[in-house]
C-alpha cells in the first residue's frame, strides 16, 4: 500500500509536470483566438450601423480599432491602470466611440517589441489594425510583407486640413514607405531640426579674450588658437579642449559632430546629396571631403580637436564641455538644457551660447538636415472601418498639436495626468501632481499624439522675440528646455538654407545589403587615417576609386533609380 | 528489464528536462538551415524563404576584407588562449610558494575579482587610464621618459592592449583550476625529493611542473574551441576606426552585417562555419590529448 502511493505521487508529479509545460504553450494561443473572434463581433456591429463613406466625428454604436504596444520601459501608470485600459482609452471612447483593443503589448526594452512583431506575424497571429512601427527595419519589412493596405488614398479622402497642411511641409516623408508610387504607411511627423546643429561656444571665453564669434573657418582657427594658448579660466594649453568633437561611429551625428568641416568645403559626408546634374552623389566621395580632411588634419595636429577623437563618440565629446575644458562643442539647439547646464555647476560662470555654423574659405557653409518623421503608421488589410483612424487623427491634430489659447487640451492632454491646477487656478509643477506626472501622451494610439513639423520652432521663435507663453506648446518649451534653448532656435533658423537632408530614404538597395558594409568600413578607416596622419591625404583619392569599383557605383545607379521613382 | 518495471516512474520524471532539452537544444539546430536560406522572418521563414544554396558563404568570403578578418580573429584567439594558459600556469605555481596562507588566499581572491566586471564598464575605464591625453598608463611612461603610447588607436597596440586586458581579467579564473590540481599532488612525492636533496627549485621543475601538464593540456584542449572567438563584448567596446586593419573580428563584423540589418541567414551561415572550423579542432585536439597525455571524456 505504502508503495503504491508513493507510485502514484510521482506519477502525479510527472503529470502535473507535463501539463503545466504544456499549458505554458497553449495560453498564448488561446488569447489570441478569443481577442480574434470579439474584434470581428464588434467591427461587425459597427458596420450595420453605417452607410456612405463611414466617417463620423463620433461613432455610435462604437468601432473598434485593435492594436499592440510595444510600452517605453520609462512609461509609468497610475490609479492601477495599463496600457490596455488606461485615461486614454477611456477618452478615445467617450469622446470619438472608438474603442482601442490591444491584441499584445511587450516592454520595449532591447528591441523586445520589434522581436515580437516579428515573432507574431510569422506565427500567424492576429494582425492589429494600426501599428506605429519606429524601427526604419521592421518598418520596411512589414511594408513588404503584404498584410498592410495602401494608406495614401485614405489619407487623401479622410486627413482634415491640419493634418494634410503638417504632412505638406515636406512631401518628401512619403517617400519611404512608397512602392511603386503607391504610399502604404502614414508617416509618423516629428518636430523639425531637432539633429541640425549649430556651434555652442564659451561666450564668457569670447569675452574675456575680447572675441566675436567666429564666421569663417579661418576666424575660428582664431578663436581655437586663443582658447587653448591664452586660456581665460587659466587652463594650460594641454588642459584644453577648444573644439570638442568625435569620429567614432560616424562622421555626420549629432552632438560633436564634425560634418559641417567638411560643408565648409561644399560637401556633407554619409548621406545622398543632390548633384549638380540632378543626380543623386554620395557625399563622402565628393572632391570637397579632401580639404575637409586637410583641415582636421591640422586642427588634429594643432590639438584643436581631441587627440583621441577617433575614440570618441557622441557624448564622450559633452565630457570635456560640461568639466568646463571644451570651448565649442557643434550640437543640436537643445543641447543648452542637457548636457550643458551642468557646465555652470562645475565651472561657476561658464556660460554657453548658440552661434551659426562658420562658412568656409568660398563663403560655403552646409550642415545636415533632419527627416520630420520618426516613424510610420500602417494599417493591416483587413481593417474594417479605417476611417475610425482618422477620426482619432483629426481630433489630435486639431485639438492637441498646436491648440490655440482656450481649446480642450490647453494645458496638456489629460488633467491629474501630464498636468494639473492649483486651487487657484495655476498650472502646478510637474512634480507637484497628485500622484506623481506621468506622460499620458504615450498612452495614445499613434506615439506622440500628433505633431506638427516647424510647431516647436515657432513656439520657440515667438519666446526669443520675448512673446509671453500663452499656448500649450510655447509653455511647454519654456518650462522644459534649457535657458538658451529660444536663442538657439534662431540661430539654427537663420541658417535654414544651409541644412541639407539626406535625400536618399527608401529601403536599402541590393547592393547596398551586400556591400555596403564594407565601403562604409574603409571610409571611416581611411578618413581617420588620414587625420591621424597614418596615411597621406592623397589615400582619399585611392578610396574613392576602391569605393567606386568595390560596389559604389552600382549602389549610386540603383540609388538613382529610386530617386527618379519617387521625384 | 525488471529493474525497468520497478522503476518506471522515476524514468518518467526525466521526460519534462528530456522534452525541455528537445524543444530548446536539439529542436533549434533545424534552424541551420537557414544559412542555406535567403531568409526572410516576414513573408518566409524557415519555410518559406528561397534556398540560395551557399550563397551566404560566398557572400561571406568573397568580401575584399573576409581574410583580413578572419585573420584577426584567429591571431587574437590563439594569443589569448596561449597567455590565458601560460599566465595562470605560472601564477598558481607562484602563489603556491606563498607560504602565509592568509596573503596566498587575499591574492587568490583578488586577482579572480576583475572576472566579474564586464566589458562595457572595463571598456570605459580602459578609454581612460590609456588615454594618450592624460591618461593614468601614460603619464606614469612619461615619468619614466616614454612618449605617450596610443594604445587604442594604433593597430598592433590595440592588439596588445586587447590580449593583455583579457589576460587581466581573467589569469584569476585559470589559476583557482591550477591551484586545485597543485593540492592534489601527492605530499609524499615532495617528501621524498627532500631526503634525495632536491632543492626547492629542483622539486618545481620535476614535480609541480610535471604534475600540472595533464591539467594544462585539459584546459587547453578545451579552451581551443574557442579559436575563432576572439571576444566579441571585449572588442566592440574598445575598437574604432583607427584599429579596423588589425582589429575587426568576425564577430564584430557579423554583428554590423547581419544583426543590425536583419540578415540572420547571413549571421547563421558565420556561425555554421564557426561551430564547424570550432569542432573540428576540438575533435584534433582530443585526439593528441588522449595520446600524450591520456585525457579523456567519453
Amino acid at each position: 500500500m505504502k508503495a503504491f502511493t508513493k507510485k502514484g505521487l510521482l506519477l502525479a508529479v510527472a503529470c502535473m509536470m507535463l501539463i503545466s509545460l504544456l499549458g505554458a504553450c497553449g495560453k498564448a494561443d488561446n488569447d489570441g483566438n478569443n481577442a480574434g473572434a470579439n474584434n470581428g463581433g464588434a467591427n461587425d456591429a459597427g458596420e450595420t450601423a453605417e452607410t456612405g463613406n463611414g466617417y463620423k466625428d463620433k461613432y455610435d454604436p462604437p468601432v473598434t480599432i485593435t492594436t499592440v504596444w510595444g510600452v517605453d520601459p520609462e512609461l509609468k501608470f497610475k490609479n492601477g491602470e495599463t496600457i490596455e485600459n488606461n485615461v486614454a482609452t477611456k477618452w478615445a471612447m467617450d469622446t470619438l466611440g472608438i474603442e482601442i483593443k490591444s491584441l499584445w503589448s511587450v516592454t520595449d526594452s532591447n528591441n523586445a517589441f520589434a522581436t515580437k512583431m516579428r515573432l507574431a506575424l510569422t506565427s500567424g497571429e492576429e494582425i492589429p489594425d494600426v501599428v506605429t512601427i519606429g524601427d526604419a527595419q521592421l518598418a520596411q519589412d512589414l511594408i513588404d510583407s503584404g498584410l498592410f493596405r495602401e494608406v495614401g488614398s485614405l489619407f487623401d479622402q479622410y486627413a482634415n486640413d491640419t493634418w494634410k497642411a503638417a504632412m505638406a511641409i515636406d512631401e518628401n516623408v512619403w517617400n519611404p514607405y512608397t512602392r511603386d508610387g503607391k504610399r502604404m504607411g502614414i508617416p509618423v511627423l516629428d518636430y523639425a531640426y531637432n539633429h541640425d546643429y549649430l556651434l555652442w561656444i564659451r561666450q564668457d571665453w569670447l569675452d574675456k579674450l575680447n572675441l566675436q564669434a567666429p564666421k569663417t573657418l579661418a576666424e575660428l582657427e582664431t578663436v581655437m588658437e586663443k582658447f587653448k594658448n591664452e586660456n581665460p579660466d587659466g587652463l594650460s594649453p594641454d588642459q584644453v579642449t577648444p573644439l570638442s568633437i568625435g569620429f567614432k561611429n560616424k562622421m555626420s551625428t549629432w552632438m560633436g559632430d564634425p560634418s559641417w568641416v567638411f560643408g565648409a568645403y561644399g560637401t556633407l559626408p554619409e548621406q545622398w546629396n543632390a548633384g549638380a546634374d540632378g543626380k543623386l552623389e554620395y557625399g563622402s566621395i565628393n572632391p570637397g571631403m579632401k580639404q575637409g580632411l586637410e583641415t582636421l588634419k591640422s586642427w588634429h595636429d594643432k590639438g584643436y580637436i581631441p587627440q583621441e577623437a577617433a575614440l570618441w563618440d557622441e557624448n564622450k565629446t559633452a565630457e570635456p564641455a560640461v568639466a568646463g575644458t571644451a570651448g565649442i562643442i557643434p550640437g543640436p539647439y537643445w543641447m543648452s538644457g542637457w548636457p550643458l547646464s551642468d557646465t555652470a555647476k562645475n565651472v561657476p560662470g561658464a556660460v554657453w551660447k548658440p552661434y551659426a555654423i562658420p562658412a568656409g574659405p568660398d563663403g560655403k557653409a552646409m550642415r545636415h538636415g533632419t527627416h520630420f518623421t520618426n516613424g510610420v503608421t500602417l494599417i493591416s488589410a483587413k481593417m474594417e472601418h479605417p476611417e475610425a483612424l482618422f477620426t482619432y487623427q483629426n481630433y489630435m491634430f486639431d485639438n492637441y498639436a498646436d491648440p490655440k489659447p482656450g481649446s480642450v487640451f490647453d494645458n496638456g492632454l489629460f488633467k491629474n495626468y501630464d498636468y494639473d491646477i492649483a486651487e487657484d487656478g495655476t498650472l502646478l509643477r510637474w512634480e507637484d501632481i497628485p500622484g506623481g506626472y506621468v506622460n499620458s501622451v504615450r498612452y495614445l494610439l499613434v506615439r506622440d499624439g500628433a505633431r506638427i513639423p516647424d510647431a516647436q520652432m515657432k513656439a520657440l521663435l515667438n519666446l526669443a522675440d520675448g512673446k509671453e507663453a500663452t499656448t500649450r506648446l510655447e509653455k511647454e518649451v519654456q518650462t522644459a528646455y534649457g535657458l538658451e534653448t529660444p536663442g538657439a532656435a534662431k540661430v539654427l533658423l537663420s541658417q535654414e538654407d544651409i541644412s541639407f537632408k539626406n535625400m536618399f530614404t527608401g529601403p536599402p538597395t541590393e547592393t547596398m545589403s551586400s556591400k555596403l558594409d564594407y565601403l562604409n568600413k574603409i571610409e571611416l578607416q581611411t578618413f581617420n587615417e588620414i587625420i591621424y596622419g597614418q596615411k597621406p591625404v592623397d589615400a582619399f583619392d585611392d578610396f574613392v576609386s576602391t569605393w567606386k569599383s568595390g560596389g559604389g557605383d552600382k549602389i549610386t545607379e540603383e540609388v538613382n533609380t529610386w530617386y527618379d521613382s519617387v521625384k | 528489464m525488471r529493474g525497468f518495471k520497478r522503476s518506471w516512474q522515476f524514468h518518467l520524471m526525466i521526460l519534462p528536462s528530456l522534452l525541455f532539452l528537445i524543444v530548446f537544444a536539439y529542436l533549434p539546430m533545424a534552424g541551420i538551415v537557414m544559412a542555406f536560406q535567403d531568409f526572410k522572418l516576414l513573408g518566409g521563414g524557415i519555410f518559406g524563404s528561397p534556398w540560395i544554396g551557399l550563397e551566404n558563404f560566398r557572400t561571406m568570403f568573397e568580401r575584399e576584407d573576409s581574410l583580413q578578418v578572419i585573420w584577426n580573429t584567429f591571431f587574437i584567439a590563439a594569443l589569448k588562449i596561449i597567455f590565458n594558459l601560460l599566465a595562470p600556469f605560472t601564477f598558481a605555481i607562484l602563489l603556491n610558494e606563498v607560504r602565509k596562507a592568509f596573503l596566498s588566499r587575499t591574492i587568490q581572491t583578488l586577482v579572480y575579482l576583475p572576472h566579474f566586471l564586464s566589458w562595457v564598464i572595463l571598456g570605459g575605464i580602459l578609454l581612460n587610464i590609456l588615454s594618450t591625453d592624460g591618461g593614468l598608463v601614460n603619464r606614469a611612461l612619461g615619468a619614466i621618459g616614454i612618449d605617450p603610447i596610443f594604445f587604442l588607436g594604433e593597430g598592433n597596440w590595440f592588439r596588445f592592449t586587447v590580449i593583455a586586458s583579457e589576460v587581466w581579467k581573467e589569469f584569476g579564473y585559470g589559476t583557482i583550476v591550477f591551484l586545485a590540481a597543485l593540492a592534489n599532488i601527492n605530499p609524499s612525492l615532495y617528501e621524498a625529493a627532500e631526503v634525495d636533496g632536491a632543492s626547492r627549485w629542483k622539486q618545481t621543475l620535476h614535480i609541480t611542473i610535471p604534475s600540472l601538464i595533464p591539467m594544462a593540456v585539459v584546459v587547453g584542449t578545451l579552451s581551443l574551441g574557442n579559436i575563432l572567438n576572439a571576444g566579441f563584448d571585449q572588442i566592440f567596446n574598445l575598437y574604432n576606426p583607427l584599429v579596423y586593419e588589425k582589429g575587426d573580428i568576425i564577430d564584430t563584423f557579423v554583428y554590423r552585417t547581419a544583426i543590425m540589418e536583419g540578415k540572420f541567414g547571413f549571421a547563421t551561415a558565420v556561425g555554421l562555419f564557426k561551430s564547424i572550423v570550432s569542432m573540428a579542432l576540438i575533435v584534433i585536439s582530443y585526439r593528441i590529448a588522449y595520446k600524450v597525455a591520456n585525457y579523456r571524456v567519453f
